[in-house]
């Protein structure tokens, strides 16, 4: 597609997008994926719709140009990491510990200059040839600091947790648009067959605020939706046919329901809920043989096991589901969000009451996956087309309430994120925040140049990656197309 | 959608303009100086603007509107629909079809399918006023409160045990659930219902009732071993006042507990006060279940056990006055060293004879009870006649899990810098949202606790509460079409969505508070008989294009059933529903791979057969480990309030429902029940199970493609070895129909009625 074209995904040999045309005939379908599901399964031809607007060979879309990632596995730090004891060190801050802030500049929620300088607890190291400087609490990912990219400016619209996770998962605070898994399905389609697209685990002690409205595909199709799994070991239930039920009559079964349903869906077209019901059944159906072997992390050898952690309290949890990212990409997930922390506050990064204890806990959790991660990729040759993406919400703020007090309150104004894997230049700090940690200053990025940028790496263009609803062209970036941008310097 | 007029305001929130008093350090303590000043100053924050937000206004009555088509006219409700589509030049979706609707209608007030039976009376005549009928009757089952009680159970965050790592068992609570239960059939006023849930204790007609609708409070996740004592206590103060502003006021209160909130005119302070108010609730030592009734039954019980400890003391005078006779006499048959560990004097015995004395202490008592001289003997059974006595006279009371607060001396509270309890600010007194009032209510202590929460309920409960009728109208209104008319159902605050049709939702509220009289029942009937109610789901491209969101409601919405009328409808229609109420929760069955990889493997013993086919209100809900069939479809966070399900439609869901243990189950005995009841002709079978499950015949394609399955799979599985065996004619049959109900169970139309 030529960059400067407005992408239709939808452009069809009749001038006019398949979007309005199966708005004509459908009575409101809309999306490509999902048609490219349906008429691969024979859906539309089946129900008699014109053959040559739907002639769509596969399910995967080609990008608007090569992106670097085929693949995305987002390390969602639920809670809010607070950047001054992670990725931002502050020697000005110890100088300061532990005396009234005087500045000007209003931070923290309620906008409210209350508290006392807080020096991090925590030593800063440099690592790799670039000298990243890494806080001791990440001794594991440490290791990969020349692949890490590190943007320290980021900065966010809310303080508010439920806010900051769907402004961070749908560029929206408010409840209701598609999430970035989303619009790469949307953008990109599905790659595998056989698994879900876009795939998401939550912390066993909870799930995120909204909780799945942070992986809805909002006003687009339902079938665009992220596919949440179980914790605890056993991500999917049910994949063995009934005992007592042979192979053959479980198709037969299946397709019975599926020709009842598409009769149903013929009386009541439109509804994108029916039509991603009736994909799910299909889509479980091809799960049967293809997830069990996909979840079964009994098969990894003994060393990979360890490598991940498997084998600690501490770290099993977040290990199994970063062995379990892998194993998903490796079959084809274009998508996979995993979240570290959630529940009641000190349960997720929220470090309120004590950051230091808190961030140790998280941190000790999820820094050994990460990087077992990292070194699995790498040596099984998936790092090239996989990006990484590690951060909360927003971040935490420079004070504590008082003297010696170890908690933090959310900042929205200036936090880190970091990116690595596929397109992206290791080793590098972009942006930076003010002297103490308050508020992103140099080379500012907002929660939607973040989101331009990794669409920009998947191959898709967030300017011209737009979906038709409720009388306009949205966007994952929202309404203006240049109010955002490709963070160029992150790129490799 | 968030308006930019939100986004500028709160960098600069309304607490700039509050002066920031010097902390002061004094005595290794922080104190704040100036505290009224400070305290002061908060209210000053909250302007007249800030009262004038649509939802803090007074609730009037608006005008009906008048309407270009009165013919469509049933209700009130139809009126404010219809004059906003016809000013788009729309018309409402037509009727639906009485099968639909009447199935729609019973899932919705009932949450099971109507029986055959029920549908052939109803479609005999299927009038408006026949409808209505079944309003009215549907409304007087009991299932009515099965159903809705559940609504209510995910608001007030209620499960079974109290989560985190030993997720223990919340001993009785479900008691709540069936006070919820009852409450709603008996249509207990709202206004009540507020009244006993948040202050059922200090009530003046206080009973064992209101008692345990307190248990409200206490339903929320509980840490047994937090880090910070002090500070989870504050914690669990928050649970109480962000479940409690959210589920009656929609006012999310919880967000100004470290500052104030963001985006509505709520302080700190008003969080405080709130905290004030609370606080003097206690929980009871080791997590305690307790006795529930009015104080006058406390005292009597008090009372007896007084006399019956009076009455064992005189029985225990009369076993150690022939104790030493008894001992020596060789009447016992305890071993010697047993009756020698008795006789030494209690300072001296070693450990091993105090051990004796423990394990044997019952068994001695009895043998010498029964060797009594008669007149001993007499006396003896004369006590225990009259213990016996007073305790039937005067039965234990039942338990329930709640707190408690039995003193009338509150603890003092404090606005707590940052949120933190170790950062008293200034000292707090009860009150009420400053936005809300005009003044401060005065609060009086009672005899027994200190009557705060009452003032708080009523309050709350008062008719001229803006928010309360607003709040309880839209929420029903939410469950019967999916949506509310403010759409964020929890949040009436400034973030929260504007109302799609204001003027209904204050006509509706004050018609509930002041027509109604704050019943629930007759806020149904109300809804169900509109004409707004019996739309069909039609869609239509134009207005689905203008209107995608259905806000104005120009069609019945789409709603899939929450897992619990799925899983009811199911049993219903394969005949194994058990319709016991109320007791202790039900534990369904969790496959053997969830429970193995769960650390402690004696975590749950599944209920037998019977019990696990009663409704899925009654199943036990344990934090750490929900039932995988109720998580996968959508069942709601036990962490907090939930206002509305998540619907999602994705594979794992088509396992469970497909694949899974129950289904397949239900499914033999829904072909079970077809063959028992319609004999063995093929087509009868298809239309009778059709009827029981989705209440309506198939149509001709419908038939058709169950007919050609019937016939090849049951033609296939006699011309093939099924594991080495040939199946007759009859047994391949038989195994396609079950495989026809599976598939029934499964179809779109079963989870998404019309």
């Amino acid at each position: 597609m030529n960059g400067g074209q407005r992408f239709r995904p939808n452009d069809t040999p009749c001038h006019r997008t398949r979007r309005e045309f199966l708005w004509e005939v459908g009575g409101g379908f809309a999306g490509l994926g999902l048609i490219d599901l349906l008429s691969r399964d024979g859906f539309f031809t089946n129900r008699g719709v014109a053959a040559n607007a739907l002639k769509t060979p596969s399910t995967l879309k080609p990008p608007q140009f090569p992106g670097k990632a085929k693949h995305c596995i987002f390390l969602f730090m639920n809670g809010a990491p607070s950047q001054v004891d992670t990725f931002d060190p502050k020697p000005t801050l110890t100088k300061f510990d532990g005396t009234p802030y005087k500045g000007k500049a209003k931070f923290g929620s309620g906008g409210r200059a209350i508290g006392y300088l807080a020096q991090s607890t925590f030593r800063f190291h440099q690592h790799g040839e670039s000298g990243l400087p890494i806080s001791e609490i990440f001794p594991h990912t440490a290791r990969y600091a020349d692949e890490l990219c590190v943007i320290r400016s980021m900065y966010a619209d809310t303080a508010a947790h439920a806010s900051g996770c769907l402004q961070m998962n749908t560029g929206d605070v408010q409840i209701g648009s598609p999430s970035l898994g989303s619009w790469m399905s949307y953008g990109l389609g599905t790659e595998s067959r056989n698994l879900p697209g876009f795939v998401v685990m939550t912390d066993p002690r909870g799930g995120p605020i909204s909780s799945a409205s942070n992986w809805s595909s909002g006003y687009m199709p339902a079938a665009y939706q992220g596919t949440l799994f179980r914790n605890g070991g056993t991500p999917l239930l049910d994949l063995a046919t009934p005992q007592g039920v042979g192979d053959r009559t479980q198709r037969h079964s299946l397709d019975l329901l599926e020709r009842l349903n598409r009769e149903h869906l013929a009386r009541h077209p439109g509804e994108s809920e029916l039509v991603a019901r009736i994909i799910s059944y299909e889509l479980a159906y091809r799960m049967q043989s293809s997830a069990t072997e996909a979840v079964d992390l009994e098969s990894e050898d003994a060393r990979t096991r360890e490598m991940y952690g498997l084998n600690n309290k501490l770290t099993s949890d977040f290990g199994n589901k970063c062995l379990t990212a892998r194993r998903l990409i490796e079959r084809g997930v274009r998508f996979v969000q995993l979240y570290s922390g959630g529940g009641h506050l000190e349960d997720t990064w929220d470090g309120h009451t004590d950051c230091i204890s808190n961030h140790k806990l998280h941190a000790g959790e999820t820094d050994q996956p990460i990087s077992a991660l990292i070194t699995d990729l790498k040596q099984r040759g998936l790092w090239d087309e996989t990006l990484i993406v590690w951060g909360g919400e927003f971040g935490r703020t420079p004070t504590s309430e008082g003297v010696g007090k170890p908690g933090r309150d959310h900042n929205w104004l200036g936090f880190s994120m970091w990116l690595a894997g596929a397109g992206i230049r290791g080793g590098q700090v972009i942006g930076a925040t003010d002297e103490l940690g308050f508020a992103a200053v140099e080379d500012r990025v907002h929660v939607s140049d973040l989101h331009a940028t990794i669409l920009h790496l998947m191959g898709l263009d967030h300017r011209h990656l737009t979906y038709f609803y409720n009388g306009l062209d949205r966007r994952l970036t929202g309404p203006d197309e240049e109010r955002y941008h490709v963070v160029q310097q992150a790129l490799a | 959608m968030l308006s930019p007029k939100h986004i500028e305001r709160f960098p600069g929130s309304r607490v700039l303009h509050i002066a920031i008093p010097a902390l002061v350090l004094l005595g290794g303590r922080l104190i704040a100086d100036e505290s009224e000043d400070q305290l002061a100053a908060y209210d000053a924050s909250i302007v007249q603007s800030d009262r004038e937000h649509w939802a803090y206004m007074p609730v009037r009555r608006p005008q009906v509107p008048a309407v270009d088509d009165p013919e469509w006219i049933r209700t009130p409700i139809d009126n404010f629909i219809l004059v906003k589509l016809e000013q788009q030049g729309w018309r409402p979706a037509p009727a639906a079809q009485p099968y639909d609707l009447l199935r729609r209608l019973y899932l919705d007030l009932i949450g099971l399918p109507p029986t055959i039976a029920q549908q052939g009376r109803f479609l005999a005549n299927p009038t408006a006023e026949q409808f209505d009928e079944q309003v009215d009757q549907l409304l007087r089952q009991k299932g009515y409160g099965e159903r809705w009680a559940r609504h209510w159970l995910d608001l007030a965050r209620y499960a079974e045990s109290n989560g985190y790592e030993r997720d223990a068992e919340k001993r009785h609570v479900w008691r709540y659930r069936d006070y919820v239960i009852d409450a709603l059939n008996e249509d207990k006023p709202y206004d009540r219902f507020i009244l006993e849930q948040l202050a059922g204790d200090e009530l003046t007609d206080r009973s064992t009732e209101t008692v345990l609708a307190t248990s409200f409070y206490r339903l929320g996740s509980w840490d047994d071993e937090p880090a910070d004592f002090a500070q989870y206590r504050h914690d669990q103060i928050d649970d109480i006042i962000r479940t409690t502003s959210q589920v009656f006021l929609g006012l999310s209160m919880g967000c100004a507990r470290c500052h104030d909130h963001k985006f509505d005119a709520l302080t700190m302070l008003d969080y405080y006060r709130m905290s004030a108010i609370m606080a003097p609730m206690k929980r009871p030592a080791r997590d305690a279940d307790i006795p529930a009734g009015s104080i006058e039954q406390l005292e009597q019980i008090a009372e007896r056990d007084r006399v019956i400890e009076g009455l064992r003391n005189q029985q225990q005078k009369l076993r150690a006055s022939f104790r030493d006779e008894f001992l020596t006499s060789g009447l016992s048959t305890l071993e010697q060293k047993v009756l020698s560990a008795f006789m030494i004097p209690v300072a001296e015995r070693n450990s091993q004879q105090k051990q004796l004395v423990t394990t044997h202490q019952a068994e001695l008592d009895q043998q010498l009870e029964a060797a009594f001289p008669p007149h001993t003997k007499h006396r003896f059974d004369d006590f225990q006649r009259r213990i016996t006595q007073l305790q039937e006279q005067t039965p234990d009371l039942p338990k329930g899990y709640f707190l408690l607060e039995e003193r009338n001396k509150p603890p003092r509270s404090y606005l707590l810098l940052r949120g933190r309890a170790a950062s008293p600010g200034p000292e707090v007194q009860p009150g009420l949202p400053t936005v809300l009032v005009r003044e401060q209510p005065s609060f009086h202590e009672h005899e027994r606790s200190t009557g705060r929460r009452l003032v708080f309920a009523k309050w709350i409960a008062h008719a001229k509460n803006p928010l309360t009728a607003r709040v309880i109208v839209n929420r029903v209104w939410q469950y019967h079409f999916g949506e509310g008319i403010v759409r964020t159902p929890s949040d009436f605050g400034v973030m929260g969505d504007s109302p799609t049709h204001p003027e209904l939702l204050d006509w509706l509220a004050y018609w509930f508070v002041n027509d109604a009289n704050w019943s629930l029942k007759k806020l149904h009937r109300l809804i169900a008989c509109s004409n707004t109610y019996r739309m069909s789901k039609a869609s239509n491209s134009e207005y689905a294009q203008a209107d995608p969101a259905n806000r104005l409601l120009w069609r019945f919405p789409y709603q899939r059933l929450q897992v619990e009328a799925i899983r009811d409808s199911i049993l219903a229609s394969s005949g194994r529903l058990n319709r016991k109420m109320y007791g202790p929760g039900v534990k369904l069955d969790i496959p053997e791979v969830v429970i193995e990889s769960h650390a402690d493997r004696n975590i749950w013993e599944a209920s037998g057969r019977e019990e696990q086919s009663r409704r899925t209100v009654y199943a036990f809900v344990k934090r750490s480990i929900v039932v995988p069939m109720l998580e996968v479809l959508d069942f709601c966070d036990t962490t907090r309030s939930a206002e509305k399900r998540n619907i999602t439609s994705v594979s794992p869901q088509a396992l469970t429902l497909f694949n899974g243990d129950f289904v397949t189950q239900q499914a033999k005995y829904l072909a079970e029940r077809v063959i028992r009841e319609v004999g063995d002709d093929p087509t009868a079978q298809v239309a009778h199970a059709w009827q029981l499950a989705l209440c309506r015949l198939p149509n001709d394609e419908e038939h058709r493609a169950m007919a050609d399955f019937l016939e090849t799979e049951t033609q296939r599985s006699i011309s093939e070895l099924n594991e080495g065996e040939v199946l007759t004619a009859d047994r391949a049959h038989r195994r396609a129909l079950v495989q026809v109900c599976r598939v029934i169970y499964n179809l779109n139309e079963f989870s998404y009625p019309n």
